[in-house]
Order: structure tokens, then C-alpha cells, then sequence
């Protein structure tokens, strides 16, 4: 009832209700959901008391289970039961094929180039897979929480590309999860571990997951959350050092590699079990068929190093982006349940010559730090106690003649970001002009992934190299792509938020929101009213705070009329009206009546902020 | 949104810049318009704050790069530098064919350690030359070569970078 709270001209509105907010991390092996409470960030638990939902989903003729019991069906029927889809998010067909041998499952194509699983349920695309983990862990949310959510904090690894990223936003959005932010992984864990130990300084984030590694470096400054340079692989984790084993137990047997599903699930079941003896034991005992031995330590670790040695590449990598050198590294946290394997803890501490940090649970911390920035952004806590300030893992461009990679924004750009490049027509007359976007560090666009095409048409007829096409690139703080491309001397334009071509088509998203229970019988224009009406609202909300606040000092009495009039226009739609155009039309009104507002605000805060600057100077 | 890059930040066109001072300006800057601030206000605001922080950021990452600040104060003052045209200015462009000779035979770490250093060197002495000049108003048309030299380096800078990759393959 946000209405109740609209105040009287220059009277204060009520203050906030504390608005319910959740940071959840969608994690290859398990995914957890925390929340701010009481000041105090904490990971909810089921009501068993676990707070770890192994990231399964069974599916059954007649019921989706999610979770442990849907883990412990992985052998006795592999086909129904989707383990680690996070690694299958964002991918094409293609890709799906090297990751074959972990994922036994029967893939199908679908309208756009994302591979579809068959189940008993019929094909479901990863991200309805990832939604239905998204849905148990909003339902344990609201539960615990006593309400409806405002919105929640996903993250994602910070090596995720767009198409990933892309992804998951289509997850939440099929769970009815109002996304605040997406966020890397290792940036919620630097919140979490920040604001714990009061730390200053530049981090070392080294996180290995069980299907991603990241490792960020931050610098770490009053509260802002500084990104200098994040790397990773996002196919790199946990689930490859079991597969290691695996491939050590079948050498060893001699067996035969061409396994069964049910065969090669409890192979990697009982390869993730020995991985995990091996932290206490020195050696443990392994069967497979008639075979039987004994995996030393030192043995796995030959196993792993090569791996671990494309974890540790990523991290020099890292710093000579961030432009720091190793003895400026003030800390190195461990993140991700990987991290408990020791050899990891050996490799990476003499990296950095020096012991890095596992003092905080590696499975909670980002959860626990995406909650505080769903805090944040859920208007519960003040910004100025806490600003992240993040890059993008991966250059962006365009492809140019001769199939080569243009980079418009090179990897570890702060977002958000915006950057024009400007291109021309290379024959007499032509009219169109493709424009590709890639994302990726090499030159060659065959090893880039392709992320979207479109075509800027009605391009006036001119000599080759006349045109000038200006294309934009801009970057949104989730990292999130939009492309527009313009000719300058005609102005046409063509502009495109980056489907990526692995990701759904808009098809599909509508198909699958209709397919979902939660909006089956509720009628259409119903559905895009309340969705207005609850828009409506919180213009009228921010806008009668932003008078409340800076009103009296930035309008003058005539503005302030159209605005007050633009106010009360809307106020009696929303009351009147059951048409969702009408309500949409108001609301624009009002938007486009506070637009110099908004931006004389914007200025005014800029000035304040410098203000405070000059006054600290002059103090010390 | 006319405002120069260095306005932005409060501060005056200059060669000679406390980056201490630049990066704590820019995050008490970032705390007022990145758009987790505006993540309640509606749809126009949250685009203008994004804008805002975009337009921010790179102001930030072109002033902190001292290349990048002089050929920014030269564009400043009018002067669009063509940086593929030809370079008249023999004694760098020898200096330059040697230093790229010596670039491409390096295949170990030491060597390109030392390279390093000895482009550091060279930057800085440059950059101390293009601060000279830039605060002498009579000298100001061998500003224009200078910022090419500075251009050229840090380009060599990147290669660098590129290297170390490879070799770390």
C-alpha cells in the first residue's frame, strides 16, 4: 500500500517500510539464499535446518523435487535428474559436447541455438532447470522471511560472459524474481569479507567453485568496493577435479570409457567422495567393477596440478591487469567449497606468498554478501556505508573485414560503461551494414563467442567510405550489453539489447511464463494492470521523496506546479482506471514532468559530493 | 554533460596530477551517481545515472594513464591528433625501431623484466618533457611530438603485456 505514504506537499513522507530482500547464490553444486535480519546478514535455512540446497532438480511424472532428495536420485535415474546445469547455461550445442562426459543427459534443439534436456517432463531448456532452483529458494525465503520479495541479488561468477549472464536474469525473471542486481561472485564475497573484519586495502579474491573459478583483486577503500581486475575460467571447477579421478579409476581398471549414465554418476560420485577423504586421509581405497586400488595425496595432486596450475595462470594474469605486484596484496580470501581441498590452499598461498585466509566459511560468504547489497538496493541501508564498483571480465567488439575482432571495451572496464566507435561503408552505395558483436581477447572472431547480429538498414546511398557509422556500446551494472548503431549523416538508426544467440528466443520466455503455474488462469490484461499499477507506485513513491528532499531548493514554483499537477494526474488514473495503457501514459507524464528534476538532483548530489572532498582537504 | 574530463572531477586542465587525490575523488564521486543509488527511482533516473557513471568512468580511466591525460589536454585545446600520420621526428623513430627489435627477441622473464624498466624510464623522462612544455606557453607546438612519443610507448607498454601472457602460456 505504497499510496498511504504519499505526504502532503512538502511534508515528509513516513519513512521506509523495511523492505524484504535476498541475495541468493545460484552455485553449480549447491545454492544458498541469505538475508539481511536485524542488521545481521545470515543464510536461511529449510525447515530441516540445512541451509545448503544441493542444486538438483528431479524430475518426476508427476512432481519437481529440488534439493537433497533430488541429488540422491542422480544414480538410479541420471536421465530425469539434472545435476551442475549452471555449466550448461548460456552454451550452445557446441560447447555441450565437450562437457558430454560429466553430463549424461539426452539433449535435443530447440527454435534459437540453446540445447533443451529430455525428461520425463519434456524438454527443459537449463534456464528452466536453474528457475526451478530459483523458485524452491524463493519459496524458503518468503517463507522464513513472512512475506513477498522486493526483489533479490543473484549472483553469478565474475568470468560469466553475456550470454551467461543473460541467462540467469531469464531464470529469475521465470521464478517471478524481481532481479535487483546480478553480481559477480567474488565481489559478494569481498562484501562479506570486508565489512566482517573492517579490512582495508587490496584483496585477493581466488574462488573455485564446483563448475567455475574466478579470482578478483579489489582494492578495498572507505566502503567502496573497488574491482581492479577479475579473471577466471568459467569451466574450470570442483566437477574437474572429480572427473580427474575418474579418468585415473578407469586408466588404472582398464575399463572400458564408454559408460552407462547410471555407471559414470557413481563413478564421479565416488571420485568426489575420495577428493573429499583425501583433505584428512593420505591415501584412500577406490572399486570400480573388479578393480580395486588405492589413490594416494600425492598421486591427486599430480592429478590436479594441471589444473590448478590454469587457476593460478589466471591469477598473474589478474594482477598484471589490476596493475598491482604481489607484495601490494594485503590479504588472500579462499572462496568456494574447492578451496577446502589443501593442495589448493598450498598452491595458491605460495602464489602470494603468504597464507591465505579460510577463516570464513568458503560455502556461505557469498550468499551472505549478495544479501547485503540486496539490503542496499532494497533502499533498507544507506549507500554511503557500502559502493561496489565492478568491471567487466571480457572485451567487447565488433567483428571488422578479414574476420578479425575490433575492441570497443577492453576486459577489467569499470561498468557501467558506454564507448562509441566509429566505422564506415566499404562499397559504393551499399545501403545495410551487419554489425556483429563479439566477446572475447582474440583476434580471430572464430575464437570468440558470438553474442548477437542485427542489421543497421536505409543507410543513404554514398561513395564506399563516406557513411559514418557510429556504433555505441554500453554496459549496465550487471553487466549486461546493449548495442545501438547510427549513421550520422542521415541519423538512421538501428539499435539492439543483446540477445544472445545462445540464450532463449522471446518465443520460448513467453511460452514457458504461460506454461508456469503461477500465471496459469490469471487473465492477461489483469496481469498487465497490477504490473502498472505496482510501477505507478513507485514513481509516485521516489518522486514524492526526491520533493520531500530537494524540492524547495532546485524548482522553482512554476515547475513545481507542472510537476504537482503531473502528481495528481496520475494519482487519479491509478484510483479510476482499470486500462494498463492509460495508467502507463500517466506515469510517462510524470516521468518526463520530473526529468529536469532528476537531472538537476544528479548535479546538485555530484556537487556535494565533491564539496565533501574539499572540505576533508582543507581539515587535514 | 559539456563539462571536460578533468571539470568532472573538480579539477583544473593540468599535465601534473595527484592520482592519490584523483582515485578518492572519483569514488566519493561514485558514491553519488552509480546507479545502486537510483535502484528505487524510476526507469529515466536510473538511465541518467548510468549515463552519468559511464561518462565517469572514463573520464577516470583517460586521466589516469598519463598518455592518455596529454593527448586529452591536446584535444582540449582543439588539436585532433592524426596519430597515423608520419611521424617527423627521426632520432625517436630509430629509438623506436630498436626498441621493437629488442621487444621481439625477448623469450625469458629476466629479459622482460629489464625491458620493463627500461621502458618505465623512458616513459617517465617523456612525460617529465611533455609536463615542461605544457607550462611553457612558447614551447607549446612540440607538445603535438611529444604526445606521439608518449602514444607509441604506451602502445609499446601493451605489447608488453601481451608478451608476459604468452611467455606465462
Amino acid at each position: 500500500m505504497a499510496l498511504l505514504q504519499i505526504a502532503e506537499p512538502g511534508q515528509a513522507p513516513k519513512p521506509h517500510q523495511r523492505r524484504l530482500a535476498v541475495g541468493i547464490d545460484l552455485g553449480t553444486t549447491n545454492s544458498l539464499v541469505a538475508s539481511v535480519r536485524s542488521g545481521l546478514a545470515e543464510t536461511l535455512p529449510d525447515a530441516d535446518g540445512a541451509v545448503i540446497l544441493p542444486s538438483a532438480v528431479h524430475y518426476q511424472a508427476s512432481a519437481t523435487v529440488v534439493g537433497a532428495a533430488a541429488k540422491a536420485a542422480t544414480s538410479q535415474d541420471p536421465l530425469n535428474t539434472i545435476v551442475s546445469v549452471k555449466r550448461l547455461m548460456g552454451r550452445g550445442l557446441q560447447d555441450i559436447h565437450q562437457l558430454g562426459e560429466q553430463l549424461p543427459y539426452r539433449f535435443v534443439a530447440g527454435d534459437s541455438q540453446m540445447p533443451f534436456i529430455e525428461t520425463c517432463q519434456g524438454n527443459k531448456s537449463p534456464v528452466e532447470v536453474s528457475a526451478d532452483i530459483l523458485k524452491a529458494l524463493r519459496a524458503r525465503a518468503e517463507q522464513t522471511l513472512g512475506g513477498e520479495l522486493v526483489g533479490a541479488v543473484i549472483t553469478v561468477p565474475a568470468y560469466f560472459d553475456d550470454a551467461q549472464r543473460q541467462a540467469t536474469k531469464d531464470a529469475a525473471k521465470l521464478a517471478g524474481l524481481n532481479v535487483l542486481r546480478l553480481l559477480n561472485e567474488p565481489t559478494a564475497a569481498a562484501v562479506a569479507y570486508g565489512l566482517d573484519k573492517q579490512a582495508e586495502g587490496v584483496v585477493a579474491i581466488y574462488d573455485l567453485g564446483g563448475g567455475t573459478f574466478d579470482v578478483s583483486i579489489l582494492r578495498l577503500s572507505r566502503g567502496v568496493f573497488e574491482v581492479l581486475a577479475t579473471g577466471g575460467d568459467s569451466a574450470l571447477g570442483g566437477d574437474d577435479l572429480d572427473l580427474a579421478i575418474a579418468h585415473w579409476v578407469l586408466g588404472e581398471a582398464q575399463a572400458s570409457t564408454d559408460l552407462t549414465p547410471a555407471q559414470q554418476r557413481s563413478l564421479l560420485e565416488q571420485a568426489c567422495a575420495a577428493k573429499e577423504a583425501l583433505t584428512d586421509a593420505s591415501s584412500v581405497q577406490l572399486s570400480y567393477g573388479s578393480w580395486q586400488g588405492v589413490l594416494t595425496r600425492e598421486r591427486f595432486v599430480e592429478l590436479i596440478d594441471p589444473l590448478l596450475e590454469r587457476t593460478l595462470k589466471a591469477c598473474r594474469r589478474a594482477l598484471r591487469d589490476a596493475d598491482v605486484e604481489l607484495e601490494e596484496v594485503d590479504a588472500v580470501v579462499m572462496v568456494g567449497g574447492s578451496t577446502r581441498v589443501p593442495r589448493v590452499r598450498d598452491v595458491v598461498g605460495r602464489l602470494f606468498a603468504r597464507e591465505p585466509l579460510t577463516d570464513i566459511d568458503p560455502d556461505q560468504v557469498v550468499a551472505i554478501g549478495a544479501s547485503i547489497q540486496a539490503d542496499v538496493l532494497a533502499g533498507n541501508r544507506s549507500g554511503d556505508e557500502l559502493l561496489l564498483l565492478d568491471v567487466i571480465p571480457l572485451s567487447l567488439g565488433l567483428e571488422t573485414m578479414g574476420g578479425l575482432m575490433e575492441k570497443v571495451i577492453a576486459r577489467n572496464t569499470t561498468i557501467p560503461s558506454a564507448r562509441a566507435q566509429e566505422f564506415t561503408t566499404y562499397k559504393d552505395g551499399q545501403t545495410a551494414m551487419l554489425i556483429h558483436v563479439l566477446q572475447g581477447e582474440r583476434e580471430l572472431i572464430s575464437a570468440c563467442r558470438s553474442l548477437a547480429r542485427f542489421e543497421l538498414r536505409g543507410i543513404p546511398p554514398m561513395p564506399a567510405g563516406a557513411a559514418k557509422i557510429r556504433v555505441t556500446f554500453q554496459v549496465d551494472a550487471d553487466g549486461l550489453l546493449d548495442v545501438t548503431a547510427r549513421e550520422l549523416n542521415s541519423g538512421v538508426e538501428a539499435s539492439i539489447q543483446v540477445k544472445p544467440s545462445y540464450g532463449l528466443s522471446d518465443d520460448e520466455i513467453a511460452r514457458m511464463l504461460t506454461e508456469s503455474m503461477e500465471y496459469a488462469g490469471v487473465d492477461k490484461d489483469a496481469r498487465a494492470l497490477a504490473e502498472e499499477q505496482v510501477d505507478a507506485d513507485r514513481l509516485l513513491e521516489a518522486v514524492q521523496a526526491a520533493l520531500a528532499a530537494d524540492g524547495l531548493a532546485l524548482l522553482s514554483e512554476a515547475e513545481r506546479r507542472d510537476i504537482d499537477q503531473a502528481i495528481a494526474q496520475l494519482l487519479q488514473v491509478r484510483a479510476q482506471s482499470a486500462d494498463a495503457a492509460a495508467v502507463s501514459a500517466a506515469a510517462k507524464a510524470l516521468s518526463v514532468a520530473t526529468d529536469e528534476f532528476a537531472a538537476r538532483r544528479m548535479d546538485a548530489s555530484v556537487r556535494a559530493a565533491l564539496a565533501g572532498r574539499n572540505v576533508q582537504e582543507i581539515e587535514e | 554533460m559539456s563539462e571536460c574530463h578533468f571539470g568532472l572531477f573538480g579539477l583544473k586542465p593540468a599535465f601534473e596530477l595527484d592520482l592519490t587525490e584523483l582515485s578518492a575523488r572519483y569514488r566519493e564521486m561514485a558514491k553519488a551517481v552509480h546507479p545502486d543509488r537510483f535502484a528505487d527511482a524510476d526507469a529515466r533516473e536510473q538511465r541518467l545515472a548510468i549515463e552519468r557513471s559511464a561518462n565517469m568512468n572514463e573520464a577516470y580511466r583517460v586521466l589516469k594513464n598519463p598518455a592518455q591525460r596529454a593527448l586529452y589536454l591536446l584535444r582540449l585545446q582543439g588539436c585532433d591528433l592524426a596519430l597515423e600520420a608520419t611521424v617527423q621526428d627521426p632520432s625517436f623513430l630509430m629509438q623506436q625501431m630498436h626498441l621493437r627489435e629488442a621487444l621481439e627477441e625477448i623469450t625469458d622473464w629476466p629479459a622482460v623484466n629489464a625491458f620493463k624498466a627500461e621502458l618505465k624510464q623512458l616513459q617517465q623522462a617523456q612525460e617529465q618533457e611533455f609536463s615542461a612544455i605544457w607550462q611553457d606557453a612558447a614551447r607549446m607546438s612540440e607538445a603535438e611530438r611529444l604526445v606521439r612519443r608518449l602514444q607509441f610507448l604506451d602502445k609499446l607498454a601493451r605489447e608488453v603485456r601481451q608478451l608476459e601472457e604468452r611467455l606465462d602460456d
